[in-house]
């Protein structure tokens, strides 16, 4: 196995983007990634795109107005970590040795020309028609961290808050808002005690990143930032998770990941994570190992996870204010904890950080703990 | 009368005492679970017997809902119900205004119609507090 670099990272804007189509902004990222990297488009080898709503042959319908036609191609999908599994299909490709170049897309584009809204369910899935939805399933966690760990809906707010607060910083993000505990607590109500402010919204939007092995990035870079750790997994059967705030897949996904960095919670910088439901970063502190099980409430009230804090958690604002693309957030939180390495994350720098972890999970099936989780740990 | 259907074979069955869910038990270990499986998830085991599940359990977590989905209109309950065999089922819950949620309560299966389809009466099943 070799060792891969972030060599170029690219997004668009996030936010609702009615006229623009999927595949222009995937065509914005892609080049975007293209060139902070510095390649030509006939460089790339490789290539994987992730997309769920309305997928089909992304990869060659953004490639080819990129100047990138012919290669070996993939379309995938995992839901939310849709944009994950691109990544770990092109770091797995260059760390086998098959190839030298390869760039991972995730773009996501909502139809709002539907009537109204009404919550995505999975077709086919007992539960999904039963009424299991993102929002629900998420609320009967939340119930349950309210019963179990003495989380209050204020905590829950808290995250929300913060993560707001860093949207302001970044200006790709959909909201750059700030908010108060009592604003989110009264935002409208979706599924108790999940109000709007507590969810990610719908947002269209691309990322990309351009990986590459070592020996070219050092004809780019003398200061690569490496992909030193990497897992990708699928949830365990549900009847085995013994409460449902406690992620034993999550937990999994992160000590594969970091066993292979050679690193452990405590060498992490910064870290970029599936907050699509603001109570359910609290589980991921505890998945991650920042806080021992059971000890995410307190974490989160210390300010640990704020910017400026002992371990920032989602400085780019997260899915709940930069936006939640559902297969373009795997790629882009890659490629945010790669813009932290190397000192290009503007106002919202998490300053010094060597090392960072990206992290994004999705999907709900009846009979299993999750869908899938995807994390890659990033140094410099 | 509307024609009645259920939402899923096999899932459950009706009775003059409430009906029940079924459910599989593996004839190796013991373990039980729903949805039905033709194949232990524990051991892996081929051999299950179909088992009719326990109509009360207690009240693991639930959420109210207040946007609509595909078959409901808000505000509609939903919950994980614990049953004495060692399962864990998601269902919707029957509301009434006279009594709020609480995790651990006592609730208890109700077989009924739960949306129209087709001009169908859809049958599945929810619980209710005791």
């Amino acid at each position: 196995m070799r060792e891969v670099v972030v060599l170029g990272v690219g997004q668009s804007v996030f936010g609702k983007l009615p006229d623009r189509s999927a595949v222009s902004l995937g065509v914005e990222a892609a080049s975007k990634a293209i060139k902070d990297a510095g390649i030509k488009p006939s460089d790339i080898q490789v290539a994987y795109t992730s997309r769920m709503l309305n997928a089909g042959t992304d990869s060659q319908k953004i490639l080819k107005d990129v100047g990138v036609v012919g290669i070996e191609m993939f379309n995938v999908e995992n839901a939310c970590a849709g944009g994950s599994t691109a990544v770990h299909g092109v770091w797995k490709d260059i760390s086998y040795g098959l190839y030298d170049v390869g760039i991972a897309i995730g773009v996501e584009s909502f139809d709002r020309t539907g009537p109204g809204t009404t919550l995505l369910a999975a077709k086919e899935d007992l539960e999904a028609e039963l009424g299991m939805t993102m929002p629900a399933k998420f609320a009967l966690l939340a119930r349950r961290q309210m019963a179990e760990c003495g989380a209050t809906i204020e905590d829950f707010a808290h995250v929300s808050v913060k993560n707001h607060h860093h949207g302001c910083l970044n200006p790709m993000a959909q909201y750059q808002k700030e908010f108060t505990i009592e604003e989110v607590v009264s935002s409208k109500m979706i599924c108790d005690p999940i109000t709007l402010l507590q969810c990610c919204p719908q947002t269209d939007g691309a990322a990309a990143v351009v990986l590459c092995s070592i020996e070219v990035a050092r004809k780019h870079t003398i200061n690569p930032v490496k992909i030193i750790g990497a897992a990708l997994q699928s949830g365990d059967h549900k009847h085995k998770q013994k409460d449902i705030w406690l992620s034993p897949f999550g937990a999994k996904t992160a000590n594969m990941a970091y066993e292979m960095a050679g690193v452990g919670p405590d060498d992490i910088d910064l870290v970029e994570m599936h907050d699509a439901f603001a109570c359910e970063e609290i589980v991921r502190y505890e998945d991650l190992g920042l806080c021992k099980r059971g000890e995410g409430v307190k974490l989160l009230r210390s300010g640990a996870t704020e910017l400026g804090g002992r371990i920032p958690v989602n400085p780019s604002g997260g899915l709940l204010s930069l936006g939640h693309p559902l297969s373009a957030s795997g790629v882009r939180v890659v490629a945010e904890v790669a813009l932290h390495l190397q000192g290009r994350a503007g106002k919202r720098q998490v300053e010094g950080a060597k090392v960072g972890l990206a992290h994004m999970l999705g999907g709900a099936v009846t009979g299993l703990e999750g869908g899938a989780c995807g994390i890659h740990i990033l140094a410099r | 009368m509307a024609e009645r259907k259920p939402f899923h074979e096999g899932l459950f069955k009706e009775g003059p005492d409430g009906g029940a869910l079924l459910g599989s038990k593996c004839t190796s270990c013991g373990h039980v679970f729903y949805p039905p499986t033709g194949r232990c998830l524990e051991c892996g085991h081929e051999e299950l017997t179909e088992i009719e599940l326990s109509r009360r359990g207690a009240l693991y977590t639930y959420t109210i809902g207040y946007m609509p989905t595909s078959h409901f209109m808000p505000p509609y309950a939903l919950g994980e119900i614990d049953l004495p065999e060692g399962v864990r089922v998601f269902a919707p819950l029957e509301m009434t205004e006279a009594k709020p949620f609480e995790v651990g309560q006592d609730v208890e299966l109700v077989i009924g119609k739960l949306w129209e389809e087709g001009g169908k009466d859809i049958i599945g099943y929810k619980f209710k507090i005791v």
